[in-house]
């Protein structure tokens, strides 16, 4: 009896051995074949569905496994917009009111069982008309539906009857015919505008506006698609969780040889990415892409340094005192710069503070007086702020602060705009509180809403260190925390917060872009999270919406600008710079800004025979 | 109507001729009787355990300052550089921000103080109350839900159980405490239950009942002052453990919602380590261990000197 002991064991051991075995991705165990490539994120992407592809994180995912009409240049900035499913760029009518796009034929989704046969069908032009017409039926609960709001002839309408359809427990009729929205054949859509606007093309660029086929949604579900995709973009996804996303190569994406001069190249610039190796190339040329999330910083560094895990990594701020040597301009280490490519780069947005000015105690109040005071209130507590100290202890002093909301990579940015709004001046501050009796004892309690995280308690703290030089009992400066920064949006989107410390990340290179965060028709819940409400700078956006850009517009745009300013609706604002590092096995420049995942499909590596031998 | 005075010699006699005998005497523990004198003598006898009282008494001077406005006011002022070394100015150096490392630990103590006083007292006193009625009720449905309720909080986990709390309220400042309180008394409860089943059968709380006290004079006058003892060292652990939850759940940003702690300290130093810096994480690691490791030397000492089967 004693004697099958050993026997029954190993046949154990080898069941077990047999399970895990077969529980593991084959390709995650590393064949060397393979090119692999390990992006990091320092964000979690909650959903892969087009529709709620409102962060950087989930428009990474949903451009590699999806389609858009357009996508940027690679390497072109400013940054260009060039033709990408569609076969050219948009022909416009003479009024700015159509436009005509033409998709390039044979393009085809992935194999997916929600196709008849399990075979991809070809992409025509009826699917975006489809996809658009989502972010318009409440069932989709669509996050990108403001780039087209009231803009399309007749889409808005049938959104309305979408919703009317779901309070009666019926399907929308996805087959009605939309008058400024209609596909004329299976390569050619036809845009009619309600209005001029000019930034259409950018919004065919974003996430919101990849191609889904309606056999997925019927198939998976909104629920299903958040988790799965059913694109034609470079990469099919194969696994994704907030933590983790992993994509393999398109074997069946569309010939579309790479040339790099169009593209944007300068020797100069990129010379020493080994760039030249994708010319003439068609994408993607990697066979798998996979991306973790990591929040934390430390680890997100550690498993870079680490050589064998991710391969790409943005500098954390604790890290940057070790890994730079400079500061102006940048300068890296050379423990680093030899190991590692590197690069600095502005982002594409901002970070700002904002007032909430339908809040009585400092924003808009009935009484003239009163609301002269909180105006003052408001101005006082701007020319507190010390934009030196913040960019200095939170940003290495490598921001970029200017006055305003239009960052210096727009058009419309104007260099010589007064900067009296960025300089801190304690005595003029404390002048205007007292010119406008404001006392120790009738200060209002200032509510702070952030994220209940290092970062955001210690600005925070600063913020208050400020506001007590300024004579504020520390006890009437209070954060409010909330357990992540959805909660947080939610709070500030209901009107709920006094003033918050927030990021915007511009969706297309143009101005327009963030002076809609004071438009008065966008409040809150919109993007007006300030609820500003300003008649001449309301009229002036409507003016400056359907103009194209030149001189006549920037000008409107720096009067509007100056409009917030004098307002005094926010503390604005600073242009993180960025410093990204990669394996020198890479071949790349990466960009997450307006760029977003669009760069992995340029992505190759150097064969050395190593392939992408995981950890 | 005449009545015969109890033989007790702690009852007071003030009845009136008409009333209704009601006893109200102590129990035969209370008082500075024997048994006490000798836990005290005992006490103060143990050198380890004095010198943890003294650290406490230390640590809680330092609190009462901060409190009477004596030091520790500047804890949140942003005016010195950042990250500067231990000098004149700033003993401990300053964080990232410029606040003074030193101010902060200080206060910290009386947030550390604040937390562990309220939550000591008022779950030790909650645990004693549902304890004696679980006890003293033993077997009837009072006991049955006190034990459900003990049993349920006992299963959920305590930072998931926080975690929810804070997420209910709403960031409110005393969620932590709510918390903590809601979730510690129960084992002071166990605790109390015991004792005070083994107590209800003995000779002088027979004869408080014989003598026509009420079940509740009974329980709150006779039995739960015997079981002092056991609500003294459980305080002092529950306090110990309200300042260790305090640090966790601030380094996890669930905790101190207003002023600062040794928690949200450390959490600080979290990146601040990566730069090579240190004090924040040394500073407020040393405060937390020491007083710690004090309260634990005391509270062991008490318990040697307060358990009956030690005092000889």
């Amino acid at each position: 009896m004693n004697s099958t002991r050993p026997h029954i064991l190993f046949s154990g051991l080898a069941v077990i051995a047999m399970v895990l075995a077969g529980c593991s991705d084959p390709a995650s165990r590393g064949d060397p074949d393979q090119k692999v490539y390990r992006h990091s994120m320092d964000g979690s992407a909650t959903s892969v569905d087009p529709v709620q592809a409102s962060t950087v994180y989930a428009n990474f995912m949903v451009n590699n496994a999806y389609d858009t009409l357009y996508r940027y240049k690679y390497l072109e900035r400013p940054y260009a917009l060039t033709p990408n499913l569609a076969r050219d760029m948009p022909e416009i009518s003479d009024d700015g009111l159509t436009y005509t796009f033409r998709l390039r034929p044979g393009v085809h989704y992935v194999d997916d069982e929600a196709f008849p046969d399990g075979q991809g069908r070809e992409v025509v032009a009826s699917d975006l008309v489809f996809s658009l017409m989502r972010h318009f039926d409440p069932e989709q609960l669509s996050q990108g539906a403001w780039l087209w709001q009231g803009r399309i002839e007749g889409l808005n309408d049938w959104g309305e009857e979408a919703a009317e359809a779901r309070d009666a427990g019926e399907q929308p009729d996805y087959d009605a015919e939309i008058p400024g929205l209609q596909a004329l054949d299976d390569h050619t859509l036809q845009i009619r505008l309600t209005r001029p606007y000019p930034q259409l093309t950018y919004t065919l660029a974003q996430g919101f506006s990849a191609l889904v086929p309606p056999e997925a949604v019927d198939h998976h579900g909104r629920r299903g698609l958040q988790r799965h995709a059913v694109g034609s973009g470079p990469f099919q996804l194969v696994s994704f969780t907030p933590q983790r996303a992993v994509f393999v190569a398109n074997e069946d994406f569309r010939d579309d040889p790479v040339d790099l001069e169009y593209e944007g190249y300068d020797e100069e610039v990129h010379g020493e990415f080994g760039l030249e190796a994708i010319d003439g190339r068609s994408p993607p040329f990697i066979d798998r892409l996979e991306i973790d999330q990591i929040e934390e910083t430390s680890a997100r560094w550690n498993s870079f340094t680490a050589g064998n895990e991710i391969q790409y990594s943005t500098v954390p701020a604790e890290q940057a005192e070790s890994v730079l040597t400079s500061t102006d301009p940048v300068e890296v280490d050379a423990r680093y710069a030899d190991d590692y490519f590197w690069r600095a780069s502005p982002e594409a947005g901002f970070v700002y503070m904002n007032f909430n000015l339908d809040d009585p105690a400092i924003g808009y109040h009935e009484d003239p007086d009163q609301d002269r005071a909180n105006h003052a209130l408001r101005c006082a507590i701007r020319k507190a702020f010390d934009w030196e100290s913040r960019n200095d202890r939170f940003y290495q002093g490598l921001g970029d602060v200017y006055p305003g909301v239009i960052p210096p990579m727009v058009d419309g940015f104007n260099p010589d705009f007064p900067d009296d709004s960025i300089r801190r001046d304690m005595d003029a501050a404390r002048a205007l509180l007292e010119e406008h009796g404001w006392t120790e004892d009738n200060l209002p309690e200032i509510q702070y809403g952030a994220v209940s995280s290092v970062t955001d308690r210690q600005m925070f703290e600063q913020f208050r260190g400020w506001l007590e030089e300024l004579g504020f009992p520390g006890d009437k400066v209070r954060m409010r925390t909330f357990a992540n920064f959805g909660d947080l949006n939610r709070a500030i989107r209901q009107g709920q917060i006094m003033s918050f410390n927030i990021g915007w990340g511009l969706d297309f290179p143009d101005a327009e872009n963030t002076l809609q965060l004071y438009y008065g028709p966008n409040e809150a819940p919109g993007s007006n999270s300030a609820n500003m409400k300003n008649d001449e700078f309301d009229r002036l956006y409507d003016e400056s919406a359907v103009m194209q850009p030149g001189p006549d517009r920037n000008e409107i745009y720096n009067r509007m600008n100056e409009i917030i300013v004098d307002e005094c609706a926010n503390i604005s604002a600073l242009t993180r710079t960025r410093i990204e590092m990669w394996h020198q096995d890479l071949i790349m420049q990466p960009d997450r800004e307006i760029l977003g995942g669009f760069f992995v499909r340029f992505v190759d590596l150097i064969d050395d025979g190593q392939g992408g031998e995981p950890e | 109507m005449s009545i015969n005075q109890p033989a007790n010699p702690g009852v007071d006699g003030r009845l009136g001729p008409d009333e209704p005998v009601k006893y109200k005497g102590p129990g035969p523990a209370t008082g500075l009787d024997s048994p006490l004198r000798k836990a005290v003598y005992k006490l103060r006898r143990d050198r380890w355990g004095m010198l943890g009282l003294a650290i406490v008494i230390v640590y809680a001077l330092i609190a009462l300052g901060v409190v009477l406005g004596l030091w520790g006011q500047d804890w949140s002022s942003t005016a010195g550089p950042r990250w500067a070394g231990i000098s004149a100015e700033h003993w401990l150096g300053t964080n990232l921000i410029g606040q003074d490392i030193f101010n902060r630990a200080l206060y910290s103590t009386r947030t550390a103080f604040e937390i562990g006083l309220v939550v000591a007292i008022l779950s030790t006193l909650l645990g004693a109350l549902l304890g004696a009625l679980s006890g003293f009720y033993a077997g009837t449905w009072i006991d049955e839900i006190i034990l459900w309720k003990k049993g349920v909080l006992d299963a959920i986990p305590f930072y998931l159980f926080v975690a929810a709390v804070a997420f209910a309220l709403e960031g409110n400042a005393w969620a932590m405490h709510i918390a903590m309180i809601a979730t510690f008394w129960t084992i002071t409860a166990r605790l109390v239950r015991g004792e005070v089943i083994k107590l209800k059968n003995l000779e002088f709380v027979e004869a408080a009942t014989a003598i026509g006290a009420s079940r509740m004079v009974t329980l709150f006058r006779h039995i739960l002052p015997n079981t002092l003892h056991i609500l003294l060292v459980q305080g002092t652990i529950v306090f110990v453990s309200a300042i260790k939850s305090e640090v966790i759940l601030s380094f996890l940003g669930l905790g101190v919602q207003e002023g600062t702690s040794w928690g949200l300290m450390i959490s600080e130093s979290t990146q601040e380590v990566l730069s090579g810096q240190f004090m924040n994480f040394i500073v407020a690691s040393t405060m937390m261990f020491i007083l710690v490791m004090a309260f634990n030397l005391f509270s062991d000492s008490l318990q040697d000197a307060l358990d009956p089967k030690k005092v000889h």
